[in-house]
């Protein structure tokens, strides 16, 4: 059994906090500021739901699979999937929305459709992202647009279990994704709630990596106090939008920014999610959308019937490129840079030969 | 008791007063017409006992913004040929000392009298001192009274010696004759017309020219204190046994001695000249004594003093042997220059001396009594007030450290937020030291970077405290492009010592309304950046305090609501409860949150029921606690 002690030790101290969230506002100890979350004062407590529920602390991937899908995976780069697309926002998009507008046009529609009566998102402004609870679709529009450090939107959903109790949906990068899929478990004690059946809809995003607040530093530094209209970091580097125009700067120079958490994370495409979107890495009018549960599907398939999105074919071509950028950060973290796996990661001898297989033949 | 005693024209009757009563009474019968003070404890009371009284007997009266600008506008009145009066603690003689080394030099016109608190055992000060040493230094003459009654008689005594000589006189005066009531017998209430007049042919200057004539000052008060009636002898003729005392030690010595049954053998020498010295008065007692033993507080001042006539005067006064603080032989339990004496202490030192061991009287029920106060009672911490607003910036202050992670340093300053110290304030201080030292201390830090120290700095001043001493630390720091946080910590009153206004507050010492200097404006001015925020909402406060500790360059936050005690004075109060149906106990897992770690004295354990409770007599209704309980357990009525 464990308690913050080991959180703040085994988690927080060693840098494998992603800031997801998932532990802040459920004891008045554990705080968030931007992506920070630290451990404000000890509560001397032996066992507690910060250290159970959180996605750091251990995790069981083959068990993930069986508990999301009922079975095992047969890709190990992209996990279970039911089909995978491009998509764009056919009716309203969002003003802000980062490419295609899908994850927030897919997240109000399942507001205005009764799936979800509420939804929990990064807000906030370019340079002030923060955890957001939307009631409507409207505030789910505000959210749109990427932030790139680590807003812990997870903050905001155990706030809203507390005051508003409904089925609540969740926009949020793959670690978040995975913390609630750990919390639908039943890992917290009953102090806290009956939250395994709080979350009715997650929309995963892709992510390779989020940075550290520190990265605002640097944008504020560059564009001096303009007004930031958005941000993106597609191959050329990271660009950045202002009134005056777009500037770009090679990625190099945000490595730094690079939360360690990311680097000993395997999850790039949220594969435990009910529906995972991405960037198409070719036409920034569309996303990459990859459909998981058969919730996800139902939405997706009711969402494109209302014209509430639009949906083509994935290119095949482009298949073998996102695997292989999936299998990639999967190999450096289990055997490469760095060599050592983060001891939170439970995963059968079969799954790992299995993520070396697929690599390898990806390789030929 | 009462200013309405205070001002009683009745000569000869007997009315109780406090110590500092009394010596506002003492002022006015010498006819006072000026008094500024900045608030400090032992002495605070005295200033606006003259307030209230200041329209009667044509007294103006007010709080300086420190003790330096009090004394020099006493001096000024002074000058002016009206006499004045000073009042501070011996902190505070500090502050003005730069104005008192320089003021002693001319003197003055009309008399002026510097009353200083003492606080022996440090009941209300960070630390004891002895205000007598500094006196001397500033060459101003020492009275130290003994009673309630001398602490009347001898401020009026110290104008007129102050008009004799053109020298302000200090009158030490510790906590046991400030805080003390006592019989006094009320004197005359002069009734002049007093008329201030500062004509272009008067000059006062500090030169070294006047030294000569300032010594001869010093000569003539050691003349005049021989014949000063506050001195004088009880014992024996002859006495081989004496025992020299000054202030409340004094009557420590005379119980003592009864105590001991040594009251025929040993004589009590009462001094309350400590400096200059009453010489000839000593030495004749001096002559016959075999065995001398010094009484006093703090410092060993007296008995150096008389050491070093006795020196002097070796061939008159034969062999003798001394025993005070520098023997060790005059110790309470901390030691010879630590803490309060008091009659058994005393008893205990001059049975040792005397060879007349001393044993306490029997208590009845005494280990009855230790073992219920050991065992029985519950500790008792220094706490902030229920519904301090100090409590919610020290949690937020305590948070956004954390959360900020740098390992950010926070300095603090006097005020009754120096309980930041402790567990009430989440021990969040790192330094207290002096009035607005923090502010200064945040400077130095702060330029350290390029000797690799990295840390946030902020330092954590109240409002009266930021008037009294921090400005110009802050102008140093914008100056020099210091990064420090400076939280001030405003609630809009001088609580510590008692709630005196102070310039931020509207109000003067006697109760008119005037202008407020407002901190925001002021701050402004130098072009220190100022963000106000409302310190009962926490959430809001972290978000404020963590973004201002990334910002560079001094800046400035102004944590602002009203100290609970005024917030609630005659107006209802909210009612505040835990619902005890939400609140779920320790299967919360907030560690009993509320009671236990944000510790406000009204948050408490209901154990029968394993539940949160407020103390709804102790509770002053702000309703933090209801933002921070994880649970949502605590509910606030409001009445407004
Ligand atoms: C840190 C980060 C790194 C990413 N890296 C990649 C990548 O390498 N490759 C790739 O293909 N795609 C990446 N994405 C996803 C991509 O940026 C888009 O979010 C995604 O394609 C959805 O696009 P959209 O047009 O549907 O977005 P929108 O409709 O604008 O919706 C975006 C949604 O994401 C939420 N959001 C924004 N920032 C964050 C955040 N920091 N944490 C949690 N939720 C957030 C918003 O609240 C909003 O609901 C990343 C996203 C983030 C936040
Ligand atoms: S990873 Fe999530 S749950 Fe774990 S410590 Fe960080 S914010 Fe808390």
């Amino acid at each position: 059994m464990a308690g913050q002690e080991q959180l703040k030790s085994c988690v927080i101290d060693k840098n494998l906090c992603s800031g997801c969230g998932m532990c802040v506002g459920l004891c008045p100890y554990i705080k968030t500021f931007r992506d920070r979350v630290k451990v404000i004062h000890p509560c001397g407590q032996k066992d507690g739901t910060c250290y159970s529920t959180c996605p750091k602390t251990f995790w069981d991937i083959d068990g993930m699979d069986d508990f999301v899908f009922q079975g095992p995976r047969s890709d190990q780069a992209l996990g279970v999937y039911k089909g995978i697309f491009f998509s764009r926002a056919a009716g309203e998009k969002a003003g802000g929305a980062q490419y295609g507008g899908t994850a927030t046009s897919l997240m109000a529609f399942a507001l205005d459709s009764g799936m979800v009566e509420g939804a929990v998102l990064a807000g906030g402004s370019a340079l002030d992202p923060r955890p957001v609870y939307a009631g409507t679709a409207l505030e789910v529009m505000a959210g749109a647009g990427s932030k790139y450090t680590a807003v812990p939107t997870l903050a905001a959903f155990n706030q809203a279990v507390g005051i508003n109790g409904g089925r609540l949906g969740l926009v949020g990068r793959p670690c978040q994704v995975e913390a609630v899929r750990k919390m639908q478990q039943g890992c917290h004690s009953e102090a806290h709630g009956n939250r395994e059946r709080a979350v009715g809809l997650t929309i995963g995003l892709f992510c390779f990596w989020s940075l550290t607040p520190e990265f605002y530093d640097f944008l504020a530094e560059k564009t001096k106090g303009e007004v930031i209209t958005r941000v993106d970091i597609p191959v050329e580097g990271l660009t950045v939008t202002t009134p005056a125009g777009a500037n770009t700067w090679p990625v190099d120079q945000i490595r730094k920014y690079i939360k360690d958490s990311c680097s000993a994370c395997i999850d790039c495409t949220s594969e435990w999610a009910d529906i995972s979107v991405g960037s198409t890495e070719s036409d920034p009018q569309y996303n990459t959308l990859v459909v998981r549960t058969v919730a996800g599907q139902r939405l997706v398939e009711r969402a494109a019937e209302k014209g509430v999105i639009e949906i083509k074919p994935y290119p095949e071509e482009r298949l073998p490129i996102l695997r292989k950028a999936a299998l990639n950060k999967k190999m450096r973290v289990i055997q490469g840079e760095g060599g050592k796996m983060p001891g939170y990661l439970k995963l059968s001898d079969q799954y790992r030969a299995e993520i070396i297989r697929q690599w390898e033949v990806l390789q030929k | 008791m009462s200013a309405h005693a205070v001002a009683l024209d009745q000569p000869g009757r007997r009315v109780v007063l406090t110590g500092n009563e009394a010596a506002a009474r003492g002022a006015i019968e010498a006819g006072v017409s000026f008094a500024a003070c900045y608030p400090g404890s032992p002495t605070s009371e005295v200033l606006p006992t003259l307030a209230r009284l200041g329209a009667r007997f044509n007294i103006y009266t007010e709080y300086s913004t420190n003790e330096k600008v009090a004394m020099e506008a006493a001096t000024a009145a002074s000058y002016a040929g009206l006499r004045s009066l000073t009042i501070c603690k011996a902190d505070g003689f500090n502050v003005a000392l730069d104005f008192a080394a320089a003021v002693c030099l001319q003197g003055i016109n009309a008399g002026m009298v510097i009353m200083v608190g003492d606080d022996p055992g440090s009941h209300s000060s960070v630390r004891e001192e002895d205000s007598r040493l500094l006196a001397r230094t500033a060459n101003f003459p020492v009275l130290e009274p003994s009673t309630v009654q001398e602490a009347k008689d001898i401020v009026k005594a110290a104008f007129d010696l102050s008009e004799d000589l053109r020298q302000p006189v200090v009158v030490r005066c510790t906590t046991r004759i400030c805080h003390a009531s006592g019989d006094v017998t009320l004197g005359d209430i002069p009734m002049v017309k007093k008329e201030a007049t500062f004509t272009r042919s008067q000059r006062f200057v500090s030169s070294v020219k006047f030294a000569p004539g300032m010594r001869d000052k010093i000569k003539r008060a050691a003349a005049l204190a021989g014949d000063s009636p506050f001195n004088y002898y009880t014992g024996p003729e002859n006495a081989q046994r004496l025992v020299i005392a000054s202030g409340p030690s004094y009557t420590y010595s005379l119980e003592a001695l009864a105590m001991l049954g040594l009251e025929d053998t040993a004589g009590v020498l009462k001094i309350s000249t400590t400096w200059p010295l009453p010489e000839e008065l000593i030495i004749k007692y001096l002559i016959p004594a075999r065995e001398v033993v010094f009484a006093e507080e703090v410092d060993s001042f007296l008995e150096d003093g008389v050491m070093v006539l006795a020196a002097k005067n070796m061939d008159r006064i034969g062999q003798t042997k001394f025993y005070g603080k520098n023997s060790g032989h005059v110790a309470g339990p901390g030691g010879p220059f630590v803490g309060e004496l008091d009659p058994d202490i005393v008893a205990g030192c001059l049975g040792k001396v005397f060879n007349t061991p001393y044993h306490p009287p029997a208590i009845p029920n005494a280990g009855e009594a230790r073992d219920i106060i050991e065992h029985s009672l519950p500790g008792r911490e220094l706490a902030l007030c229920a519904g301090c607003p100090h409590r919610a910036s020290f949690w937020a202050i305590k948070t956004a450290v954390e959360l900020d992670g740098r390992e950010a340093i926070v300095l603090g300053d006097i005020g009754c937020y120096t309980l930041g110290l402790y567990r009430t304030g989440y021990n969040l201080l790192q330094t207290v030291l002096c009035m607005g030292s923090g502010v200064g201390l945040a400077c130095g830090l702060a330029k350290l970077d390029r000797f690799n120290f990295r840390q946030p700095v902020i330092s954590v001043v109240g409002d009266s405290t930021f008037f009294h001493a921090a400005p110009q630390a802050l102008m140093n720091a914008r100056y020099n492009q210091a990064d420090i946080l400076c939280v001030i910590l405003d609630n809009e009153t001088t609580a510590m010592t008692g709630h005196q206004p102070h310039p931020g507050r509207g109000v003067s010492a006697s109760g008119e309304a005037v202008g407020r200097v407002e901190i925001e404006s002021l701050l402004g001015g130098m072009g220190i950046p100022v963000t106000v925020h409302d310190p009962y909402d926490i959430e809001g406060s972290i978000e404020v305090i963590c973004s201002l500790l990334r910002q560079k360059g001094p800046r400035a936050l102004v944590l602002r609501r009203s100290c609970a005690l005024v917030a609630v004075k005659g107006k209802k109060k909210n009612r505040v409860y835990v619902d005890q149906d939400r609140c779920i106990g320790d299967s919360c897992g907030c560690a009993r949150f509320c009671s236990g770690v944000f510790a406000c004295p009204a948050n408490i354990w209901d154990s029968e029921r394993g539940r949160a409770r407020i103390d709804e007599a102790v509770c002053n209704g702000c309703g933090v606690c209801a933002t921070l309980c994880p649970g949502k357990a605590i509910v606030v009525e409001r009445t407004v």
